[in-house]
């Protein structure tokens, strides 16, 4: 099979890559192992305050993102932070001064990937007093058979079909003198309707929605409404599969080879590789080198172990940094010969080394663009 | 209010061993630990439960203790062991004319060691090297040796003892060459206190040398240090161990959802002894030695590595410690160094925990001229099966095999799924067994000691503990949670282990914001 791009994983950077080229009407693949980081996504693309181009890509697949300079927002541990670009539904508060008058903090019984006293403690020491609610509906019952069922995921999965109980079960714990509700993540896989009719439902009080523990609603409706949107367009998601290899011949790539397709090769004209970075196999390690596994590209790391990671767990982990040499095309090397036609983008790149493009997810989406757009000029 | 009939010094097994059979035995005992239960070598070992052949050829009388407290562990705590059986390998490097001499000498144990042919020893445990050449069955086990500590401190308590927990000994109150009690210093409140008892035992293991200094005591004591590195999988079914004089990194260890090697012996400094390191020589050390009893560890993921110090005594006329004895010590420092009313029990293994308990009560209660029979052979321990404390313990140690039959839905929620450890299990860890930091209920129950080390746990354990009313530093708790997590990771942090790592990092940092 011939395509103009393949593109090597289906995450953030994949789909922003693919939807980019399939736009301009190049005929491209994305091969997806099924899970990405987006999995385990915060809303917000860390580093990035704003982004035209991704914006205007992102409302066209139905994704609204917004920022507000000098906003703030609020993390699940009870953190603030300043505000970067982020999907609709992160919220996103002044930059000082207390959120609210008081909050009401929602949350379900048996449900433990949501952290309302920790949240408590944070509000309080901002300087608002908070009180907890817990909404109980027969629908949540089902899943609490199963002790490990009331995952986020799942709750969505319930809540998505009867967002006017929740708004009215949230009304029967208000108390005197609330202004504000914090509301857990757990709405709208499939679209943002649940969660702007739960907050309209809830209006005039402020709603606030915080982020769970993975598996992360925001983040993988995100990514149902990009492959949507890209399949859309025309492209083919091959999902389930990984690329094992690739043909090299003088720094050009001419095919690459998957798991499930056996000796059936895949070509095209260019390829790019967003295959995420340790968690996603993208990169690889042993105790003695880190190294990409699929075109064997050259990867910069110390050869003493020891000096890949930094003993105190909250310091920034230097093999975090670690990633595949790109030139400023992001053209990767083999033994330090450029290969013309290859691309990287994302998380493989390294979470630092690049201030060009940020990290996290705004580094995903920053060097995707890029790789399309060099790929568009060519 | 202060006074006792026998302050035990040491939540580890031996001390709280100490402290069950001298409540058991109808004594007022307080038992001060400087730490939490099982923090020092009780947590930090193989969990293995000796049939003693390990001892056989060199230290009979070792070998004859650990089997005989090994049957009497299976009676009195079945909820705290697997009872897995052990195979001798005998590897082409090894000479296989030790394997004749190896039975014998377990025979003369009294421990049931069978020659089973290689193929059979294959077909009982698959993960086995191929290439043995011989193989003899024994009855080892695997023991969980922080729930067997908790279990005697909790017995302890049902039986009167007051246990304090990170309380340190600051000095010994003395009238004369007589010790008349302990001073002490909270170090959750800062309290410092004052108690008072005719026998004060030292069961601090490698630290009791320290503490008996503050008494003018010398305890000539080796420190020796253990590295063990935990796989991510339970790879083995029966303990494996090498048919040969006991050697470096040559016993595997099945427990829990893990499998265990070690260990190594490496003499340190005291003051390594609260914080023992694995070198990059260690790591390499062990896992060169696990592939040779089974070769599939070379694809498994290692989880953590870890060390411990192993109390040892030095000979009292070999301070060099050239010929040190492994076996239990009780000194009498009466008849020692002529101080009343002090005795340390030291020395001795996990396996032989009871045995060491038995001793140290037995000279307590001769001191005391009291004439009270040991019953600690016979009476079970919470949470075994038939014990008339199970209804306490159901709700302590609710695991999957002896959870009630009707379901509680809030309470059977999940907080760790690594090791299946649910809501009720760590709301009762804080309610009954003084469970007050992330790490406390992690030697309780074993959250966080799976696949996951703590990352899905951690936050949602702290967030169980605000509930409980702990939250004004379940921050900061859950902060050092992850950092003691990630300081055995990553000595071996390549492969799945760093994939997992940075995916601990992304939530921590990114998606929690902690």
């Amino acid at each position: 099979m011939r395509f103009d791009t393949i593109i090597i994983g289906g995450g953030l950077a994949g789909l922003t890559a693919g939807i980019r080229l399939q736009e301009e009407g190049r005929r491209t693949a994305i091969v997806s192992s099924g899970q990405s980081a987006l999995h385990f996504f915060s809303g917000s693309f860390e580093s990035l305050k704003d982004c035209p181009e991704a914006e205007e890509l992102f409302d066209r697949a139905g994704v609204r993102l917004h920022n507000l300079p000098g906003s703030r927002r609020l993390l699940p541990g009870g953190a603030f932070r300043e505000a970067v670009l982020s999907l609709g539904d992160v919220s996103l508060l002044p930059g000082e001064g207390p959120i609210g008058k008081k909050a009401l903090i929602v949350s379900f019984n048996g449900y433990h990937d949501f952290f309302p006293e920790l949240l408590a403690g944070a509000l309080e020491k901002d300087g608002t007093p908070s009180i907890q609610g817990i909404v109980e509906m027969e629908e949540l019952a089902a899943l609490r058979k199963s002790p490990t069922e009331m995952r986020s995921v799942n709750i969505a999965r319930v809540l998505d079909k009867c967002p006017d109980k929740f708004v009215q079960k949230v009304k029967e714990l208000l108390a005197d003198g609330v202004d504000t509700v914090i509301l857990p993540q757990v709405f709208g896989l499939d679209g943002d309707e649940v969660p702007r009719a739960i907050s309209e439902g809830l209006a005039p009080l402020k709603v606030i929605f915080v982020g769970t523990l993975p598996p992360s609603v925001p983040g993988i409706r995100t990514q149902n409404m990009l492959r949507r949107r890209y399949e859309r367009l025309g492209g083919t998601f091959i999902i389930g599969d990984s690329v094992v290899s690739g043909a090299v011949h003088e720094g050009i790539v001419s095919s690459v080879a998957s798991h499930n397709l056996d000796t059936y090769r895949l070509f095209a004209d260019n390829f790019i590789l967003c295959s995420g970075s340790f968690f996603s196999k993208g990169l690889h390690s042993s105790p003695t080198a880190i190294e990409e596994p699929v075109f064997g590209l050259d990867v910069e790391f110390p050869e003493d172990r020891s000096l890949w990671y930094e003993a105190d767990f909250f310091e920034p982990q230097p093999y975090m940094g670690i990633g595949v040499k790109a030139d400023k095309d992001l053209h990767p090397s083999i033994g330090g010969e450029k290969v013309t036609n290859l691309y990287v983008a994302g998380a493989i790149l390294g979470a630092s080394k690049d201030g060009k493009y940020g990290t996290g997810a705004g580094k995903a989406i920053k060097s995707a663009l890029a790789a399309a757009n060099k790929i568009l000029s060519l | 209010m202060n006074e006792f009939d026998v302050i035990v010094i040491g939540g580890g097994i031996t001390g709280a061993g100490t402290a069950r059979d001298c409540a058991l035995r109808g004594l007022k005992v307080l038992l001060v630990e400087r730490f939490d239960m099982s923090t020092g070598a009780t947590g930090r070992n193989h969990g293995l439960l000796h049939s003693g052949a390990r001892y056989a050829v060199t230290d009979r009388e070792s070998a004859a203790e650990c089997i005989a407290e090994n049957k009497i562990l299976r009676k009195i705590a079945p909820h705290c062991i697997d009872p897995t059986g052990g195979l001798f390998l005998t590897l082409p490097d090894d000479d296989l004319n030790y394997q004749g001499t190896f039975v014998e000498a377990c025979k003369g144990a009294g421990i049931d060691a069978e020659i089973i042919d290689p193929r059979e020893a294959l077909a009982m445990e698959p993960s086995a090297n191929r290439e043995m050449i011989g193989a003899v069955k024994v009855p080892d086990a695997s023991v969980d040796p922080f729930r067997l500590c908790a279990s005697n401190l909790l017995d302890a308590k049902l039986h009167g003892a007051t246990i304090l927990l990170y309380t340190e000994v600051t000095g010994f109150i003395m009238e004369g060459s007589r010790v008349l009690g302990v001073k002490t210093l909270n170090h959750k409140t800062g309290e410092e206190g004052s108690y008072y008892a005719k026998i004060t035992v030292n069961a601090a293991g490698i630290w009791g040398m320290s503490v008996m200094e503050k008494a003018g005591i010398t305890v000539g004591m080796f420190p020796s240090k253990g590295a063990l590195l935990i796989f991510a999988h339970r790879v083995n079914r029966m303990v494996l161990n090498r048919c040969r004089k006991p050697a470096n990194a040559d016993i595997l260890v099945p427990g829990g959802t893990v499998s265990i090697i070690g260990t190594t012996s490496t003499r340190v400094p005291l003051e390594e002894c609260n914080n023992p390191q694995v070198t990059p020589d260690e790591v390499n050390l062990l896992i060169g030695e696990g592939v040779k009893l089974s070769p599939t560890l070379a694809e498994t993921r290692i989880l953590r590595a870890f060390a411990g110090v192993r109390p040892l005594v030095s000979s009292d006329n070999d301070p060099s410690g050239r010929s040190i004895s492994r076996g239990a010590v009780c000194l009498d420092h009466a008849s020692r160094d002529g101080m009343e009313g002090l005795v340390t029990i030291t020395g001795g293994k996990l396996t032989t925990y009871r045995l060491m308990a038995e001793m140290a009560t037995d000279m307590v209660c001769r001191k005391l001229g009291m004439h009270v029979r040991c019953q600690t052979a016979w009476t079970p321990l919470p949470g075994a099966e038939g014990h008339s404390f199970k209804e306490t313990a159901d709700t302590i140690w609710r695991t999957p095999a002896n959870k009630p039959e009707e379901p509680d839905i809030y309470g059977d929620a999940l907080v760790c799924e690594c090791e299946n450890i649910s809501v009720g299990e760590l709301e009762a860890a804080i309610k009954h067994l003084g469970a007050g930091s992330l790490v406390d209920l992690r030697r309780r129950t074993r959250m966080g000691m799976g696949t996951c080390q703590g990352e899905l746990c951690g936050c949602r354990a702290a967030r169980i503990l605000a509930r409980e009313g702990l939250g004004d530093k379940a921050l900061s708790d859950l902060r050092s949670f992850m950092a003691e997590r990630w300081k055995g990771i990553y000595p071996i942090a390549w492969g799945d282990a760093l994939r997992e790592a940075e995916y601990t990092q992304w939530v921590y940092k990114h998606v929690l914001g902690i």
